[in-house]
Order: structure tokens, then C-alpha cells, then sequence
């Protein structure tokens, strides 16, 4: 139960954000990041939900850890996700409504987030508080950064708007905002982010 | 599973139950009058928009199009009628696409404004646009026809969004439009009989 090795805060969100980043490493949580990120305001606003329901699973699970009986480990995690994902539901239909129009349905989803139950399960439930919020901070930043990037190119090249604000006075490439081009804009930046990646641990 | 194992899971679920149960509840009684608000908000400024000359807008009536629940409203400027506004829904390609139509009282189109669609980001979606909205602007039930050619007569198509361009003008419009005249000038005959 107890890491008697100290771990570093700032190892954990470098971790979360680069290392095994949900969508360009794990390839993990595709759906939303395809269907939401046509326009750079939903897809930051989707990323920072996701952040804050990581960050407070995390924190939960992590005070209950010695609670909970092992045997009911799974239906306890899905409960507590489902909470904070209620939570975010309700307060995002509340102060966001013109946003929540669009992507009510894919906060609702954010229960299912392989993602969600794997850092819940792997991560929280075997460490103290502090270790797994900044767990959480890391992973739910590398899934805010990921879709802030797909949308901000999918939302410029495809409508050549940034935020909802016209940007330059053309379509370059009107295929990325549609659900294809929305793969191919993921595959592109995976295919780069690999790329950095490789080209900076080989250096170190 | 022991005795002890089984009392220790139902304590378990039973301390998550309520205490997620208290927070949810919470945050409930502190957001939906905000959400209720919300939508009253959006509905009267979206009325105001179409109808900008009116000072009173009152509801005087429900329909249904598509199997979906409609309302329709007299627009009121010192207390005379000035014209009327609609809402309707019309089938598009991927979602129906909730419309409001405001006409003068001869039925000509003043307006109209999209509520919600769920139309294809990029070709769907431009219904929003003035460009295309623009275009009904003094047109009657009768010249609500798309074309894939340059008209001012009709309403021209959206490239590469024909189906929503239909939806909302040969559905929601002409449909409504109809409806509206009908029970109008039925009522308006009524009381003249009368």
C-alpha cells in the first residue's frame, strides 16, 4: 500500500503530460476528442472538465483507499466518477449553457473515460492524497493540452475561425471539421507528438 | 465472503450513497434555478430579436410539427397586432433544426432566427449565417423553394448543405407559415361571422 519512495510532484504531471499523454501515447478517450474538438472553446472546455473530474476521482479514491472493501473496488470507482461527472454536468449546464447545447452529451460520457478508471485503479487507489492530485493534475493537462491542440488546428485550417472569432477569410481545408477530417487531425498529431517524443528521450 | 465482509460492503455503499447523494442534491438546488433562468432568458431575447418593434409578445397558442411540441405568438406594438411569430422544426440532414419565424400581419417574412440544430459543423451550420437568413426576409409561404442557382426570387441553396437549406425553408417555414395563415384568418373570419 505505502511507496516508501518519495515520488516528485513535478515527475507525475511531466508524466501524465508527455509520457503517457490519453490521447497521443495511450490512445485513450478518442471519441470525444474526435466529436467535440471541432471548435477550440469546446475542446478546452472538455479538456478542463476532464481535468477537474480526474483531479477530484483521484482525491477521493485516494481518502478512501483503506476504506473500501476490495471486493466492490470497481462499482465504488464508478460511483465516485459518476458524481464528480454529475457535478460538472449540472454546474456546466448552469454557467455554460451555450456550450452545454453542443456537448452535453460528450460530459455525460466522460464516466465511461478508460482513462478516468485506469488512474483511479492503477494510481490513487495505492497512494496518499497529494501523490494522486498532482496525478490528476498531470493527466487531466496532458488531455486538456491534446484536444486544445486537435481543435485549434481543426477549428483554424478547417474554418478559419479561432474561438468563434474569424480568423482569416477562407476554408483552407473544410474536411477537418467534419468527423474524418477529425481523424485525420488526430493521427497527424500523434504521428508528431511520437515523433518529438523520440527525438527528445533520445537526446537525453 | 464473511459476515463481517457483507456488513462492511453495505457500509460502504450505504456512506457513498448519501454522501454523494448530499453533494449532488446540492449542487442541484444551487444550479437548476440558474438553468431555468437560462432558458427564459434565451427564449425572450430570441423572440426580442425577431421582433425588435414589438413591446408586447404574447403567447397564443400550441402546435405540433414532426411530433414535436410548438408555440406561436402575437407580436403587439400599442396594443395593435403588428405581426405574429412562429416556432417551427424542420428536418434536416442530421438533427431537426428548431426554427422561429416572425411575419407582419399580411404573412410576409420579417425574420427568422435558429434556435438549435445539430446540422454538420461546416456545411449544416451555416444556416446560422446572415447570408442565408437574410434572404427571407419579405418572402411569402409561396416563394419558400430552394435552388442550387443564383435567385433573389427563391431561396438559395447553401453550397454542399442543400438538405439543411430545404429543412429549413420548404419544412420549417413554408409548414409553419401555412399552419399560422390558416388558423389566423379562420379565427379572424370566425369573429366576423360572428
Amino acid at each position: 500500500m505505502s511507496q516508501t519512495e518519495k515520488i516528485s510532484y513535478r515527475e507525475l504531471i511531466i508524466n501524465g503530460i508527455f509520457k503517457e499523454n490519453t490521447i497521443f501515447k495511450l490512445a485513450l478517450s478518442l471519441c470525444p476528442s474526435i466529436a467535440v474538438t471541432n471548435n477550440v472553446r469546446n475542446g478546452v472546455l472538455m479538456g478542463v472538465a476532464v481535468l477537474f473530474v480526474q483531479v477530484m476521482v483521484n482525491i477521493t479514491i485516494s481518502l478512501m483507499r483503506t476504506f473500501i472493501h476490495p471486493r466492490i473496488r470497481l462499482p465504488i470507482f464508478m460511483l465516485v466518477i459518476s458524481g464528480w461527472v454529475t457535478v460538472t454536468d449540472m454546474t456546466m449546464a448552469a454557467f455554460a449553457p451555450e456550450a452545454y447545447k453542443q456537448m452535453g452529451l460528450y460530459i455525460q460520457l466522460i464516466v465511461a473515460f478508460a482513462s478516468i478508471l485506469a488512474r483511479a485503479e492503477m494510481f490513487a487507489s495505492k497512494h496518499t492524497i497529494l501523490p494522486s492530485m498532482f496525478d490528476g493534475i498531470g493527466m487531466g493537462a496532458g488531455f486538456l493540452l491534446a484536444l486544445t491542440v486537435i481543435s485549434f488546428f481543426r477549428e483554424l485550417l478547417g474554418k478559419g475561425s479561432l474561438w468563434g472569432y474569424q480568423v482569416i477569410q477562407a476554408k483552407p481545408l473544410l474536411i477537418l471539421i467534419l468527423p474524418a477530417g477529425g481523424f485525420f487531425a488526430v493521427g497527424i498529431l500523434m504521428a508528431f507528438f511520437n515523433w518529438m517524443n523520440t527525438k527528445y528521450e533520445g537526446r537525453r | 465472503m464473511t459476515a463481517k465482509d457483507i456488513i462492511k460492503i453495505t457500509l460502504n455503499l450505504v456512506i457513498i450513497y448519501v454522501i454523494g447523494g448530499i453533494i449532488l442534491a446540492g449542487i442541484y438546488a444551487k444550479t437548476s434555478p440558474i438553468m431555468f433562468r437560462n432558458a427564459v432568458i434565451e427564449k425572450e431575447t430570441a423572440l426580442k430579436k425577431l421582433m425588435p418593434e414589438a413591446d408586447r409578445i404574447e403567447k397564443i397558442g400550441d402546435w405540433t410539427i414532426h411530433e414535436k411540441h410548438a408555440e406561436y405568438f402575437v407580436a403587439e406594438k400599442d396594443g395593435k397586432p403588428i405581426g405574429y411569430i412562429i416556432q417551427s422544426f424542420g428536418k434536416g440532414y442530421s438533427s431537426y433544426i428548431n426554427t422561429l419565424i416572425a411575419v407582419d400581419t399580411e404573412f410576409n417574412i420579417k425574420k427568422i432566427g435558429i434556435l438549435g440544430h445539430a446540422e454538420t459543423p461546416g456545411l449544416g451550420d451555416e444556416i446560422e449565417a446572415d447570408s442565408f437568413q437574410g434572404q427571407f426576409a419579405g418572402k411569402d409561404p409561396e416563394h419558400m423553394k430552394v435552388l442550387k442557382t443564383d435567385t433573389t426570387e427563391y431561396i438559395q441553396a447553401i453550397s454542399g448543405a442543400t438538405i439543411s437549406s430545404r429543412a429549413v425553408a420548404e419544412d420549417a417555414v413554408k409548414n409553419s407559415l401555412n399552419f399560422l395563415r390558416k388558423t389566423i384568418q379562420g379565427e379572424n373570419s370566425g369573429h366576423v361571422a360572428n
